[in-house]
């Protein structure tokens, strides 16, 4: 598996992680009321290294009043609001995943808190300001969020 | 006398044919459900509560049919899935094309928190083995990975997804024989278990807050 520089050792994906974490095959549809378009996860892909995205996502985070917890894995972050929502504080996890090594995939997802504030943060705030980072080559965002089409 | 005039109602069904009838007949002992499966009896009674919802969906037959599951999984019967057909091809164990809730439930329970990781390791490895051959080739795991990013709205080029798939095989492919097999899958599993992720339904812990049924049972025991 891939290791990358200073021994950081991002999770990398292989063939099998890639069929059973992404979209693909996922039963728990099953048991959700939504589409799975309406399904609040972020996935996209970039060019830019695992590190260049972690800090990314750490100054986001700290620009909207989070507070970045990483004591987790290194290829994880897990932040939460400092505000207390309707729900509880927003909890939100983002994990990042090395395809290859100019090729990241980032995996948003709320952890804690309200449904509606979540959503409400990710189109008035996350995505913008990740705007700049995803790897599109002219495709339209679709209603899961920005995904990316890389050649 | 009550087998007879069981008998002759079956036959002057819409579906005559007797298996079927049994098969749809609903929940007639969650006790034996539950002690061959992980699920406890209340667990197996809201997880009726989920199959009559699915089953009930074109057809209102008590039997899950292709276009119900797909309709289940997706929320719309236009989606073709590769994993979506070979789900309830697992799931399908009588193989006559249609789901009874004991198929439902049996299968289900593989993806129960607390089922045992053997069981989560050999469906897995069952669902890869697209052409059901004992062992899971390049070509099967190209075409599942080609699948899955399709879904994802994600487009890899063929040299990147070749080299992953490059990658995947040094690992995993530990007799160096082009395949993967049951025993190189289990190895491979035991190393990322983060692979057999979505082996596990959490809902299904849940599943009677989600499906209360208004069962009532006087003597019923929850181990």
């Amino acid at each position: 598996m891939i290791l990358f520089r200073n021994g950081n050792k991002t999770k990398t994906l292989n063939a099998f992680h890639i069929i059973s974490l992404l979209e693909g095959f996922n039963l728990s549809s099953l048991f959700e009321e939504k589409k799975r378009e309406e399904k609040e996860e972020i996935r996209f892909a970039t060019t830019k290294s695992p590190e260049t995205m972690v800090a990314k996502l750490e100054s986001v985070a700290t620009e909207m009043k989070f507070m970045v917890d990483k004591t987790g894995d290194e290829s994880s972050l897990r932040m939460k609001r400092n505000k207390i929502g309707r729900k509880g504080r927003l909890g939100i996890m983002a994990e990042i995943w090395a395809v290859a090594p100019s090729l990241v995939v980032v995996e948003v997802k709320k952890s804690s808190g309200d449904t509606l504030e979540y959503n409400r943060f990710c189109s008035k705030q996350l995505r913008p300001a990740l705007k700049d980072i995803v790897w599109t080559s002219g495709y339209e965002s679709t209603p899961a969020g920005v995904v990316g089409c890389i050649n | 006398m009550v087998e007879r005039r069981k008998h002759l109602f079956a036959s002057l069904l819409h579906c005559c044919d007797l298996e079927l009838y049994k098969q749809s007949r609903g929940l007639e002992d969650p006790e034996i459900l539950a002690r061959e499966t992980v699920f406890s009896v209340s667990e197996i009674e809201a997880l009726y509560e989920l199959f009559k919802k699915i089953s009930s969906a074109v057809i209102d037959d008590g039997l899950i049919n292709k276009e119900e599951f797909q309709l289940a999984l997706f929320k719309t019967n236009k989606k073709e899935s590769l994993f979506a057909d070979r789900v309830f091809d697992l799931f399908d164990t009588k193989h006559n094309g249609i789901l009874g809730f004991e198929e439902f439930a049996r299968a289900l329970s593989v993806f129960h928190p607390n089922a045992p990781i053997d069981d989560k390791i050999e469906f897995s490895f069952q669902l890869y083995d697209l052409k059901q051959q004992g062992f899971i080739e390049r070509q099967e795991v190209k075409q599942m990975v080609v699948a899955t990013l399709a879904e994802s709205g994600m487009n890899l080029s063929d040299d990147v997804i070749e080299s992953i798939i490059d990658k995947t095989f040094e690992e995993a492919d530990t007799k160096h024989d082009g395949k993967i097999d049951k025993e190189e899958w289990r190895s491979l599993v035991l190393r990322h278990p983060s692979l057999l992720k979505n082996m596990t339904l959490q809902y299904l812990k849940d599943i009677t807050t989600t499906f209360p049924s208004f069962v009532f049972h006087s003597r019923v025991e929850d181990t």
